[in-house]
Order: C-alpha cells, then structure tokens, then sequence
C-alpha cells in the first residue's frame, strides 16, 4: 500500500487568507518536503469560479510540483473531466507523464456545482454522457495511470468496466469503501480483462497523526472546520444522505467519525483494513498552521509510510 | 526591443529546460514555449519552475476549447511564474477577447478570474503582432537583423538561434534595447572570455 498526501487546493479562504502567490510556492515545497520524506505521492483537487481561488486548472499546478521534484508522484484528485475538452487533458497527460519520468496520475471527476457547468456553458443534466464519452476519449489517447473518482457503486462499476482505477471519496464509512470496491472489481472481471490484475484503487482520507487527546481534538476540529468549505461549495456526500449545506453540524459530526486521527500505530492497523494499492491522507486543511502541516507530512513519511508499507494491504 | 528565444521547435524536454535556464542566466527578455494543445501551460509551467527572472511566452492554440478554461491556465501559471506570463493567442477574436478580459482582471459574463492573474494585466497577443526570424549565424548579419526590427520599431522580436546563448546574449541584448550599442565592447569580450561553441 502507498501512502500519498491530499487535497492540495491552492486557496485563500476567508477562514486563513493568504497570498495566491505563498499558496504556489508551498505546493513545490509541500512537494519537495513529501518526497524528502519518502511519501508516494501529492494530490491537488480542482474547482471553478469560487471565491477563494480554489484551483481551476490542475496540468499547470501538477507541472510546478513536478518539474520542482525528482521521485515523488503527482496526482489529480480529481480533475473534472466534462468541464474540460478530453483530448486536451489527454494531451497535457502525456506531457506531464513525458517530462516527470511517469510521475503523473490522472484523476477524473464529474463535478457537482451548477454553476461550474454554467460557467462553461455545458448542460450539467448531460454530466454522465460527457464524463463517460470523455473516460473513452481519455482511455484511448493517454497512457497515464488514470483514476476515476467516485461515491456510488454505479459509478464504481463504469470505472471498472473500463479497467480505470477508482479514487474514493473521504467521508465513506469502511462497509461503504468495501462495498464500492466489491462493485469496481465485479465490473472488471465481467468486463473480460486483457490485463492480469485489476486496476488499482486509491482512498482518500481525513488523517492526522498526533501524540495526545490534546492534539486528538485540535485535529478533529482541523477536520471539521475544512468541511465549512465544501459546505459553501453545496457540496453533497450521497451515500451518507447527509446534507452538507443545511445540516452543516450534522454534516461535520459525519466526517469527524470517518476521520483517522491518533499515533502512527493506531492509523496503520485501521488503513490494513482496506484492500486498496493507495492511501491519499487528506491533511491540506485551510486551518492548521504551517509548521503543523509540515510537521503532519514528515511524520506521514517517516513513520506511517514505513508501518503502512509492512502491513498486509495490497503491494 | 525585447528578444524572446523561440524554444517551440526545440524538441527534447530536457534541452529546452536548459535552454531556457541559459537565458535566464544571461538576460534573456523572454522564451516562447508550446506544446499539443492543453499541453502548452504545462510546458510553460515546468520552465517558470526552472527559471526566475525569464518571462514566459506562451503559444497557445485557442481553437475549440472554451476560452474560460485557457483564462484559467494561463492565470494559474502566472501566479507558478510568478508575474513572469506573456500570451501568443492563436484562435478565434471572440475568445481573444474573453481570454484578454478575464486575463486583465475584469469580469467576462459575470464570471471574475479566480484565482486572479497575478500580474495587473497578462499581455495577450496575436502571432502577426510579433514578428519571428532566423537570426544568421554571421555576427555582423545578425546585428543588422536586430537592427531593422529595433527601429521599425517593434516591441519584440522572437529569435531562432542555434549557437551559444550567451553569445546571443553579450552581441544582440544591448543592441535590441541601444541605437548605439557600442559593438567594440562586445568583440572585446570575445577575445577576453572567448564563448566555446
């Protein structure tokens, strides 16, 4: 099992305003600080036309992180495909895979804001059709391992049929994650495979390491506060038939269950329990100062990737 | 006049990277990158990383995509170059003039940039704005190339130039911004740090 590190987002919230200049300076620091530490992988994560800058265009992002390292991999989580001409995603990919040495993974996803399909001027009632005619447009062109983002077995199941790998939203309770990979590996075995193993899958998570039930709350309260963000996205969890805008506490309380936080001990014998090739710990919150999140992404490398790496999880 | 080294036929990732460095290093204005369309503000972003002071022009392709979406990657590099961008668009005037709107930090059908470039304003051109030679590889034709184009006079002249770039830089940088650029100090220069081919 690897371990990377998510979402990078590149904001300036109202909740910690900084300069949109400091936020792309620290993603090629983040980055080179991951990768000195052994992490696997960084991810960034994409939105249009919010306030806060939350970034828009993830192949420049991704470049940056990749041209300023030499190892670690770099990922979207998730790019929104129907928001983007296919075959131009298609052609940065192969780029980003050409100049990093095959450090690049392509995540794909729907999208969910109205406002971003308006923006583009594309009909969001039409999301399946282009996510799934840009999945054919992107399998055919591009060779850069490609994920596909998902909250519902449906979803699960389309990735597995095209022999995708899946990214797994955060908030999902174990039975859920399992259920939703049961789907994905159903669909690629029906789908009579050319491939020997199925295509791999990633799970992201809300993680924090800490030392005490002081630290214990602080983090939680990280996780909590990050969902504010979501929340006025209008963002929508839909197997947790949680409400993320009107039931914003109820909404947090969600996610605060699903979050691992405590020593490196405890969150590696939790994450042995997913059979799944990645881990992407969320720890880009908008609230933890910098030295805790630095702290955070080098005891991710140094002690959970170690104890992670010698679990029985898939290698 | 502002030179810019042509580095769009330049096709091994690697060579354009140094290429791009040595100019940096010698004072190059600037280094017109491309790449297949959707690939050209991932070239420009890894050559912002690779360098500091070189502003990046980028020879974008704007034809069939949504000019928002380029807006969007165009802004994202130049907070990643740090106000170092500079725009060759090649596509349709409808979204010529999207993209510059949006890239001067209006808003374009209610929508505002965000986030925002980081310069005031990110100069959009088209490619006839700017014009494009095969500097020579004598000296003495080359200086009269440079020569024409400064007093046209143009803003900037996009070069190709297969030899050193610090010899580009010592013979033609002074001579691109000086109408008496004096031509001795150069040759002197020659003979005191001779340039190794």
């Amino acid at each position: 099992m690897n371990i990377g590190i998510g979402l990078w987002c590149l904001q300036s919230t109202a909740t910690s305003p900084r300069s949109f200049g400091q936020a792309y300076q620290d993603l090629t620091g983040d980055a080179q600080l991951a990768e000195a530490n052994g992490i696997h992988s960084l991810w960034l994560s994409e939105h249009h036309g919010y306030y806060d800058g939350y970034c828009p265009a993830l192949m420049p992002a991704a470049s940056a992180a990749l041209a300023a390292t030499q190892n670690i991999h770099i990922g979207t989580g998730v790019l929104l495909l129907p928001l983007h001409e296919p075959q131009r995603v298609a052609n940065a990919a192969n780029l980003l895979n050409e100049r990093s040495q095959n450090r690049f993974h392509l995540g794909l996803g729907m999208g969910y804001r109205p406002i971003e399909y308006e923006i583009k001027q594309k009909n969001i009632s039409q999301r399946l059709q282009l996510m799934n005619a840009g999945l054919d447009e992107i399998k055919a062109h591009t060779t850069a391992p490609t994920w596909v983002g998902i909250s519902s077995e449906k979803a699960a199941e389309r990735a597995g049929r095209r022999g995708l790998g899946l990214f797994i939203s955060g908030a999902f309770s174990k039975e859920v994650v399992n259920t939703l990979i049961r789907a994905h590996r159903n669909a690629w075995e029906k789908s009579d495979p050319s491939e020997d193993s199925p295509p791999p899958v990633g799970l992201l998570r809300n993680l924090w390491i800490v030392d005490s039930e002081i630290e214990r709350r602080q983090a939680l309260d990280w996780v909590r506060s990050s969902y504010l963000v979501y929340a006025g996205l209008g963002w929508g969890a839909d197997n947790t038939g949680v409400d993320f805008v009107s039931e914003i506490e109820t909404s947090m309380d969600e996610v605060e269950k699903s979050a691992t936080v405590g020593s490196a001990e405890q969150i590696a014998e939790e994450l042995d329990g997913y059979d799944v090739d990645l881990v992407v710990c969320r720890i880009g919150y908008d609230q933890p100062p910098r030295s805790a999140l630095t702290e955070v992404i080098e005891r991710i490398g140094r002690e959970l990737t170690p104890l992670v790496n010698n679990s029985r999880g898939k290698q | 006049m502002r030179l810019l080294l042509d580095l769009r036929n330049t096709k091994n990732p690697a060579e354009r990277e140094q290429l791009a460095r040595e100019a940096d290093e010698c004072g190059i204005w600037g280094v017109v990158v491309t790449g297949l369309q959707g690939g050209e503000c991932v070239e420009a972003s890894a050559i912002a990383i690779a360098t500091s002071h070189v502003v990046v022009v980028v020879d974008i392709d704007g034809q069939n995509v949504h000019p928002t979406t380029l807006a969007e990657e165009i802004s994202v590099l130049d907070q990643i170059a740090q106000r170092r961008t500079m725009i060759i668009f090649r596509g349709p005037s409808s979204s010529r003039t999207v993209v510059t709107t949006l890239l001067s930090g209006l808003p374009s059908e209610g929508l505002i940039l965000s986030p925002p470039p980081a310069q005031a304003s990110i100069p959009v051109h088209s490619p006839e704005e700017i014009p494009q030679v095969d500097l020579p590889e004598d000296l003495t034709e080359a200086a009269a190339v440079i020569d024409r184009h400064r007093d046209l006079p143009a803003a900037f002249l996009i070069v190709s130039w297969d030899r050193s770039i610090k010899e580009l830089a010592r013979h033609f940088v002074g001579r691109a911004t000086s109408t008496d650029f004096p031509q001795m100090v150069a040759d002197m220069a020659d003979q005191i740090d001779p340039i190794n081919q």
